[in-house]
């Protein structure tokens, strides 16, 4: 994994009265363990990864508490372990990316809803509008209303989190329904702090185990006839009980404003923040929450409570419901319950914000101040709020003005000596001879190759995609069309969905596995066939996708070792022309080389500080050699690689230069080869405490070298 | 006043953005304030850009903390630290660096994006633009180049900006409590002698590296036959003639350079255009073939830098390997023209010969390897003889020629067309390419204007652009 978890596992274990100091997604896992759960799963996934990652290596603390834990294969599989929960009064909660995650998980979330639960269960997901959200913005909000599962949008400070963690399990326990807690990915990634209270050994759990299974009960089965009973209860029984429990509990959260202006907000809890400062911003509120209008925050978005709503509704002219992502689900079912109950109010929302989008400061502090202007009251100052606007729009002009242009983007790539790096490269020498090909891109570190230098991938589906999506599309190409996977997307979805389719309709096409070792862009998490990189590490399992692929059929496949770019360049252009039918899989092969420089830098560090024998290699280019037309920056795009200005007095173009932070992946030798570039590359070599013989001989080869050079002169 | 102050770091993923957040919030914290710090890293951990954003509050009577926002907001930013020079002017493009507020704190080194270093000739960025708006939209600035600081200590950039916070008080937090919330990170000897490179640079202890001269001096020649000529060159071109005369002299012998001065003879009077044709000519004349790539790779000064690029002042063992293919191509390059070009002709009959070449990896480092190397190098002798010769001087002929019908009709044209020197350039395929791009703006553009009656600067100015196209391809 990425990142080593022993501090945050000390965290974890913190007890009743101390100060929990953290990231928001641990204060949730901490909150997990004070709820009593039985069990823990999920699919990695930003903003949520760490959840799991912490608890995976958690795992003798895990053992103690009886609390079991799964890394499950994909979301499905995680959503299904959760049917636990709907036999046995146990606990459990699971995690993953939203939406997408969700969307692969929909089937089990379906069959989960219909039944209900019996032990809390809680589905702990992802979901962003802004510039760290790299998935489809949709709401997650639209599954909850639709399976009648509860959402969780809690305030996004650590107390509150963890509250409603607690409270999560409580109110799923007490409506019998699964509850959803989403989570913006800065709330995830938060620092702060809560005061923790013990964590709570599960009474179902490893250490107290059942000694029957649950007695045998039709009426739970999300079967038919008892789903038509499940879709009345949802509505009759269900939501009124959790209603009554969000009531009782002051889940939704109402602060009294200090003017008594008739106009009131309805917000998202996870908005708080960011609505409290334009407040304060806006000259309506001061840096302590303490806000001139009324507020409503809705902590639990699903199910409403209508009489909450009349409550805050009544005696207000009108109020602006500050709701992220669209369709405007809350502002739709905030006007049917003013409209039933009669309320002389106007309900503003998507009128003076907008539709799509971030609801970040700028645009609350716009819509905030515009839905204001639209409703003078006496006793609410405005000019703070127009000065404010103002200020925000010119520092945004002000900006432009001085830049003259926009700034270049810079999107994430491939590190430094990726092994993934030189396969796009070879797909491009090979189209060089062959002509363009249908790419079918997939979800995982190798999406990158969709950036420049590569600009490489017609199509992205989602994850272990790419080649049930090219299914339509290569037999209608006169040249084959190439899918590219990872071998995290192949284990979680891409064998079933897109080889095993591929072969059960004798399909054609290449598909190109990226083997790294890991699922490496969610943090580099363990997957079946780990092993195959580090077969001493713990207890990974040797699954291997070569054996698989032949188990399932495969006849053509070779494992190529991706940085061997010229014999990657041969067995791509022999997979896109052989005359033989049928799918054709190319094995990419390297280790993640953010994993392997983790082993080699320790591995030279140790041998330097015992006085050992070290080699620590890098390329470099003879800026002399180089002509300045960077062939290779446009095949490689490695972070590492880059240009510098020309030394030449007579020539004013950068030349290409490899800067410190080369790992010698070997990639520019190899590409300076495979594309015949230009000798300009080079790999040194530094020997640290070299041996005697080894000393010797280097004496000898430079005096002989130096005195050829004098000729030379 | 506001109660929170708030602080946005731009990092690029991997330079320890996240480890420099933590640090902030943990001394923070043992300065007594409240405090809270996000980020949106998600995929942007690799490589790309990425922001850090920490808000610290004084409690109010009853101990509470601020409600604290999760993002910056325009206009609204106390204190920037960037990373980058690029990364810098992102902030300001974003609204958060205001000449009212902010205080910037940010390396003037530049890393390159993709775009900027794929174009054929300079896709550079403007730096001299994005300085000015720098200075233009703080209220107060520190700038320095830090990635040269934490090269010169040995370190990874966040400490160097942590200490440069520290020496100059963007925050209330004191130095000790920055030092002690980074003890216990991993290589905390190194972090801290980035803290404290910081820190002197900041308080003024210590100098700020200075950007030294990328330009090279040329290599001292061993007589000057040609002194004489070159003295008698214009004063604005001379110091580039006499840097191109020993350029040729190095590469062929005096002869070639005599042969420089002579074909610079017509542009005496050009003005401006004789020093950058003069430029354009030294580089055109000593083309890269395998003669001169092995003469180049066999230079003590060659293995000097290679030495100091990876480290080693002394006399530790190093090796080095060289990549080298010759194709046919460069094969026939070598032979006299009439062989050479039958060769070629072999070639392109059977495409599948077309790439034929010979993949040597050799270490030059080791006596064998070396040799080999250093006999190509000798074979200057014979390249007059060669095919390649015969090509480059015609087409240099071809090339100074036009450049000597536009200057009579317009200085403007004459000026873009000795330009056009730029896109001739490359190894193998490329070369070729190139070479053909060349000829295709030659019969375009420049052929219609110097045999039609009028020119004009619309010519000049068009060539230009396509000059400008054609290198800025990625």
């Amino acid at each position: 994994m990425e990142r080593s978890f022993s501090e945050e596992i000390k965290l974890l274990s913190a007890g009743k009265g101390e100060v929990f100091r953290g990231e928001g997604i641990l204060a949730i896992t901490k909150g997990l363990l004070q709820s009593g759960v039985s069990y823990v799963g999920g699919y990695q996934g930003a903003p949520v990864s760490h959840l799991l990652d912490v608890l995976v290596s958690a795992k003798s603390y895990m053992e103690e508490l009886g609390v079991h834990v799964e890394a499950c294969s994909n979301e499905a599989s995680a959503a299904a372990m959760l049917g636990a929960s709907q036999v046995y009064p146990m606990r459990g909660a699971v995690t993953w990316k939203s939406i997408v995650g969700t969307n692969v998980a929909s089937d089990a979330l379906s069959h989960l809803a219909s039944g209900g639960v019996k032990g809390g269960a809680l589905i702990i997901i992802g979901e962003d509008y802004g510039e760290g959200s790299s998935i489809i913005q949709e709401r997650s909000l639209a599954v909850a209303l639709k399976s009648s599962m509860w959402l969780v949008d809690p305030r996004p400070n650590l107390t509150s989190m963890v509250d409603m963690v607690e409270h999560g399990f409580a109110l799923s326990e007490a409506s019998n329904t699964p509850v959803m807690m989403q989570l913006r990915i800065r709330a995830c990634h938060v620092q702060g702090e809560f005061v923790a209270r013990d964590n709570v050994k599960p009474k179902i759990g490893g250490i107290h185990k059942l000694a029957e299974p649950a007695a045998f009960s039709y009426d739970r089965l999300a079967h038919p006839p008892s789903t038509f009973v499940h879709e009345h209860a949802k509505v009759s029984d269900r939501r009124p009980a959790a209603q009554d429990y969000i009531r009782k509990h002051k889940l939704n959260e109402v602060f009294k404003g200090t003017r008594n202006a008739p106009l009131g907000l309805i917000l998202q809890g996870g908005l708080y923040n960011t609505v409290m400062r334009q407040l304060c911003e806006l000259g309506l509120a001061d840096d302590y929450g303490n806000s001139a209008l009324d507020l409503l925050v809705l902590n639990v978005t699903n199910p409403l409570v209508g009489d909450e709503i009349e409550d805050f509704c009544r005696g207000k002219d009108a109020v602006l419901v500050i709701e992220e992502g669209t369709p405007e689900f809350l502002e739709q079912q905030i006007l049917k319950i003013v409209t039933r109950a009669k309320l002389k109010i106007e309900v503003c929302g998507k009128d003076f914000l907008p539709e799509a989008g971030e609801y970040n400061g700028q645009v609350v502090a716009k819509g905030v101040a515009a839905f204001l202007g639209a409703h003078k009251k006496k006793g609410l100052a405005l000019a703070g709020a127009g000065r404010h606007v103002k200020k925000v729009e010119e520092a945004l002009a002000i900006g432009a003005k001085a830049l003259g242009g926009p700034v270049l983007p810079r999107p994430p790539g491939f590190c430094t000596g990726c092994p993934e790096r030189p396969v796009f490269g070879a797909i491009k020498l090979a189209e060089r001879d062959l002509g363009k090909v249908h790419v079918s891109s997939d979800i995982g570190c190798h999406s990158f190759a969709t950036f420049a230098p590569f600009s490489l991938g017609n199509s992205i589906m989602g994850y272990g995609m790419s080649l049930a999506s090219m299914a339509a599309v290569a037999p209608t190409q006169q040249r084959r069309s190439i899918a590219v996977m990872g071998d995290g997307g192949f284990w979680h979805n891409g064998l079933q969905s897109g080889v095993m389719s591929n072969l059960f309709n004798k399909g054609d096409g290449v598909l190109v596995i990226m083997q790294n070792g890991y699922t490496s862009a969610t943090g580099q998490q363990d997957h079946m066939s780990s092993a195959h990189f580090a077969p001493v590490v713990g207890d990974k399992l040797d699954a291997d996708i070569e054996t698989t692929l032949k188990a399932v059929g495969v006849k053509w496949l070779r494992t190529v070792r991706t940085y061997s770019v010229e014999k990657m360049v041969h067995t791509l252009k022999q997979a896109l022309t052989t005359a033989e039918k049928g799918l054709k899989v190319i094995i990419a092969d390297g280790e993640c080389m953010l994993v392997r420089q983790r082993g080699i830098k320790a591995e030279r560090a140790r041998l330097l500080k015992e006085g050992s024998r070290a080699e620590q290699e890098k390329f470099g280019v003879d800026d002399e050699v180089c002509v300045n037309d960077h062939p290779c920056v446009r095949l490689s795009g490695c972070p590492s690689l880059t240009t510098k200005p020309n030394p030449d007095p007579l020539r004013s173009e950068p030349v290409a230069h490899v800067n410190q932070d080369c790992v010698a992946c070997g990639l520019c030798g190899e590409m300076a080869h495979a594309a015949v570039l230009c000798p300009s590359f080079y790999r040194a070599k530094r020997i640290y405490n070299p041996g005697k013989l080894e000393t010797m001989v280097h004496r000898l080869r430079q005096t002989v070298i130096s005195s050829l050079s004098k000729v030379a002169a | 006043m506001s109660a929170v102050t708030r602080l946005l770091i731009a990092a690029l993923g991997g330079e320890g953005g996240g480890v420099l957040s933590g640090w902030v919030v943990a001394a923070a914290q043992a300065q007594g304030h409240a405090v809270q710090a996000t980020s949106v890293p998600g995929v942007a951990q690799r490589t790309g850009a990425t922001t850090y954003y920490v808000e610290i509050g004084k409690r109010d009577k009853k101990g509470a903390a601020p409600v604290f926002a999760l993002m910056p907001v325009e206009g609204g930013v106390d204190v920037v630290v960037a990373s980058e020079l690029l990364e810098a002017a992102r902030m300001v493009e974003r609204g958060f660096v205001t000449p009212d507020r902010t205080f910037l704190l940010a390396s003037t080194h530049r890393v390159l994006t993709v775009p900027e270093k794929s174009a054929r000739g300079d896709g550079t960025a403007n730096a001299d633009t994005m300085m000015r708006s720098l200075e233009k939209c703080s209220k107060e600035r520190f700038l320095f180049d830090m990635a040269e600081t934490r090269q010169q200590v040995g370190t990874i950039v966040n400490s160097v900006m942590l200490g440069a916070m520290a020496g100059l008080e963007l925050l209330p937090i004191s130095k000790e409590n920055y030092l002690e919330a980074m003890q216990g990170t991993a290589g905390s000897a190194a972090n801290l002698r980035g803290f404290e490179a910081g820190f002197a640079i900041a308080t003024g202890e210590r100098e700020a590296p200075q950007a030294g001269d990328p330009k090279r001096a040329p290599r001292p020649m061993a007589a000057d036959p040609l002194a004489a000529r070159v003295a008698g060159m214009p004063e604005g071109a001379r110091d580039v003639v006499r840097i191109g005369v020993g350029r040729l002299i190095d590469y062929q012998d005096v002869d070639y350079a005599r042969l420089y001065l002579d074909r610079l003879q017509p542009f005496m009077e050009s003005g401006p255009l004789l020093r950058e044709l003069a430029r354009h000519l030294a580089v055109r004349m000593s083309y890269e073939d395998i003669i001169r790539v092995a003469q180049l790779k066999v230079r003590p000064e060659r293995f000097s830098r290679i030495r100091s690029e990876i480290g080693i002042d002394g006399t530790e063992p190093f090796e080095v390997v060289d990549f080298f293919k010759p194709g046919i191509p460069e094969l026939a390059d070598l032979l006299p023209p009439a062989l050479g070009r039958r060769l070629l002709a072999w070639a392109a009959r059977a495409p599948e010969k077309r790439g034929y070449n010979i993949g040597m990896k050799v270490k030059t480092t080791s006596i064998s390897g070396f040799l080999r190397v250093w006999l190509l190098a000798r074979m200057r002798f014979w390249r007059r003889r060669t095919l390649r010769f015969a090509e480059e001087q015609a087409q240099i002929e071809g090339w100074l020629k036009l450049v000597e019908r536009a200057q009579a009709r317009d200085p403007a044209l004459a000026r873009e067309v000795a330009d056009l020197a730029r896109i001739v350039k490359g190894y193998g395929d490329t070369h070729r390419r190139a070479v053909t791009t060349y000829r295709d703006l030659v019969e375009r553009v420049v052929d219609p204007a110097l045999s039609g009656d009028g020119t004009g600067k619309g010519v000049a100015r068009r060539l230009k652009e396509e000059i400008s196209q054609v290198l800025a391809t990625h």
